[in-house]
């Protein structure tokens, strides 16, 4: 394996001057991600996602720090990190507007040298799993948002990138092309092992796909870990949904009743109380119940929770 | 970036083809971009008319170097209209110069490559045009040296427009920064509020445009292609500074871009 971790960072700041001075988009961050790692970076508008992916991908120099992207200082060697990385931003397409898809996926064959019969072999998989076939003879244009994020991962992928940056690549789309976009990225970091770094607001992308999520809020990285260990950190109150066999007033020790409607019960408690197994057992004990569920902390509540402040990090 | 030629020239006609795509279109730029010539050279023969000659010059001869100045416009705009202030400040505004960055190319080429704007070749086809028949008017029998002659004029001023225009690109990415930064943290740097400002007048524009490449690289070569005499004591040998000239103005274009550049990207700070 491969020891040396696929992107460095240290003290990483960058400073804008502004027409109301100076502001420090990204203010001191570190962290190293190792190859094959598929890292969500998440935080409120204007808390410095972008400015750092734009430092990792070589488009902004920082103010001080060091960052190093597979061993290459991302500005000072631009050209040559770019054919090792690949970058789709949500909003912005990479192909060619006006002609048919396929002329995209030459061009890109060209641009990253791509040996021909190397080229034509990864867009034969690349067509039959993201479904392309159809579209390689229409004009970008014409594709619909759906069909063109699939292009757009397919043009990005196409040189073999060890490292991916992606910028809200589902927003805005429909639930079944949501699925085809998180499949994809999820068989391509599992089966090429490709580093993923994906900003994103979207939460469920999150905790569908990444190992590791980081928040950046003011500049500053406030949560760096496993999504589950974000839930264990702050999500303290877990949640009793019981359905009684009668509609009756109920009181457990420990837990607090949330929620009431018809003979349905929500009771929240501390994770470091009471454990759900003995709640259930007082639960029980007092009363007939036809069926439970228990609900763990909802991540986008907590993050949410920590961008307002209100779980410190 | 020679040794990737290949890939720039791939560029060029993806834009090209991307172009045509849409002939009606097309054709009706490229016509129009025709008429504005005939229109303008319409307007210069009828005002030189009135006076019979400039200085010794025949009207004639005068619309033989507007025809040469025509068709190095053509030449230049054709690859570098997108370098315009405001082309650039659109670029910047999309993010689309930020997707360049991560490409492994030069940004230069990248840009001038993929927005070839083909409606210029009409100014340069009217230009020649407009030589070929001003010239004749003015009676000039074509040999080789003087044809080799007007291709250099035609050279050397679209050189010196070209950096120019290089040079007002680089200067773009210095005043679009400020408001850049203030969006890349407020909006992710999607939206742009306020454009940069407009950073050459009409006059200034005029200059650059007409004057200095008249006066720097066709007026000379254009006394030979004439077959005229110039003030006294200009030597014939200075048509060929008219390269060099065009050279430095190039270079110099170059510098102001990547200056720019590394404004943009945060060096020059």
């Amino acid at each position: 394996m491969n020891a040396h971790p696929v992107i460095e960072v240290e003290g990483l700041c960058k400073r804008f001057r502004t027409r109301r001075g100076p502001v420090e988009a990204v203010a001191g961050i570190d962290f190293r991600v190792q190859p094959g790692e598929f890292v969500g970076y998440a935080g409120p508008n204007g808390a410095g996602k972008s400015t750092t992916v734009k430092m990792m991908s070589g488009i902004l120099l920082p103010s001080a720090g060091r960052v190093a992207v597979c061993g290459m200082v991302p500005y000072r060697e631009r050209k040559r990190l770019a054919r090792r990385m690949g970058v789709v931003f949500g909003q912005r397409t990479q192909l060619w507007w006006d002609l048919p898809l396929e002329e995209s996926f030459e061009l890109v064959g060209h641009l990253y040298r791509i040996p021909p019969a190397e080229r034509a072999a990864r867009l034969a998989r690349l067509e039959e799993v993201l479904a392309l076939g159809p579209l390689l003879a229409v004009p970008v244009r014409s594709l619909s948002l759906g069909q063109r994020m699939r292009a757009e991962l397919a043009a990005a992928v196409l040189p073999a990138p060890e490292v991916l940056f992606l910028d809200e690549p589902t927003i805005g789309l429909d639930v079944e092309a949501k699925a085809a976009v998180r499949d994809f990225l999820r068989e391509l970091n599992r089966d090429q092992g490709t580093t993923v770094i994906l900003t994103t607001h979207d939460l469920d992308d999150i905790t569908r796909l990444c190992s590791r999520l980081m928040i950046i809020d003011h500049g500053r990285l406030i949560y760096d870990g496993t999504v589950e260990a974000l839930r264990t950190a702050y999500g303290t109150t877990r949640v009793l949904v019981v359905d009684l066999a009668e509609d009756e007033p109920v009181q457990v020790q420990g837990a607090v009743l949330a929620r009431a409607e018809g003979r349905r019960r929500w009771l929240e408690f501390a994770r470091d109380e009471v454990s759900a197994a003995e709640l259930i057992a007082r639960l029980l004990a007092g009363h007939e119940v036809a069926d439970l569920t228990l609900e763990e902390p909802d991540i986008e509540d907590i993050v949410r929770r920590i961008y307002r402040g209100e779980a410190p990090p | 970036m020679a040794e990737h030629a290949g890939v720039y020239l791939r560029l060029a006609a993806a834009s090209v083809r991307a172009t045509a795509r849409r002939p009606a279109y097309l054709v009706v730029r490229f016509l129009s971009a025709g008429m504005i010539v005939v229109i303008e050279v319409a307007g210069v023969v009828l005002m030189l008319d009135r006076f019979g000659s400039i200085g010794g010059w025949r009207p004639a001869e005068v619309v033989v170097l507007f025809g040469l100045a025509f068709t190095a416009q053509g030449l230049a705009l054709m690859f570098g209209d997108t370098l315009e202030a405001d082309k650039v400040s659109e670029l910047v505004r999309r993010g689309t110069f930020d997707q360049v960055l991560t490409r492994p190319t030069s940004p230069l080429g990248w840009v001038v490559a993929s927005y070839v704007d083909t409606r210029f070749v009409g100014r340069m086809l009217a230009g020649a045009v407009t030589v070929a028949w001003a010239a004749d008017r003015a009676g000039v029998a074509w040999t080789p040296g003087r044809a080799g002659l007007a291709a250099l004029a035609v050279a050397c001023a679209a050189t010196i427009i070209f950096g120019v225009l290089l040079a007002a690109a680089g200067f773009t990415f210095v005043t679009v920064q400020g408001s850049e930064a203030v969006n890349v943290l407020i909006y992710g740097g999607q939206y742009l509020a306020s454009y940069p400002m407009q950073i050459y007048g009409s006059a200034l524009r005029f200059v650059f445009v007409w004057v200095i490449p008249i006066g720097l690289a066709i007026y000379v070569p254009a006394l030979g292609v004439l077959g005229r005499q110039g003030p006294a004591g200009l030597p014939g040998w200075l048509a060929w500074l008219s390269a060099p000239v065009a050279g430095a103005f190039a270079a110099l274009g170059g510098l102001a871009w990547r200056a720019g550049i590394r404004h943009y990207v945060g060096t020059g700070s």
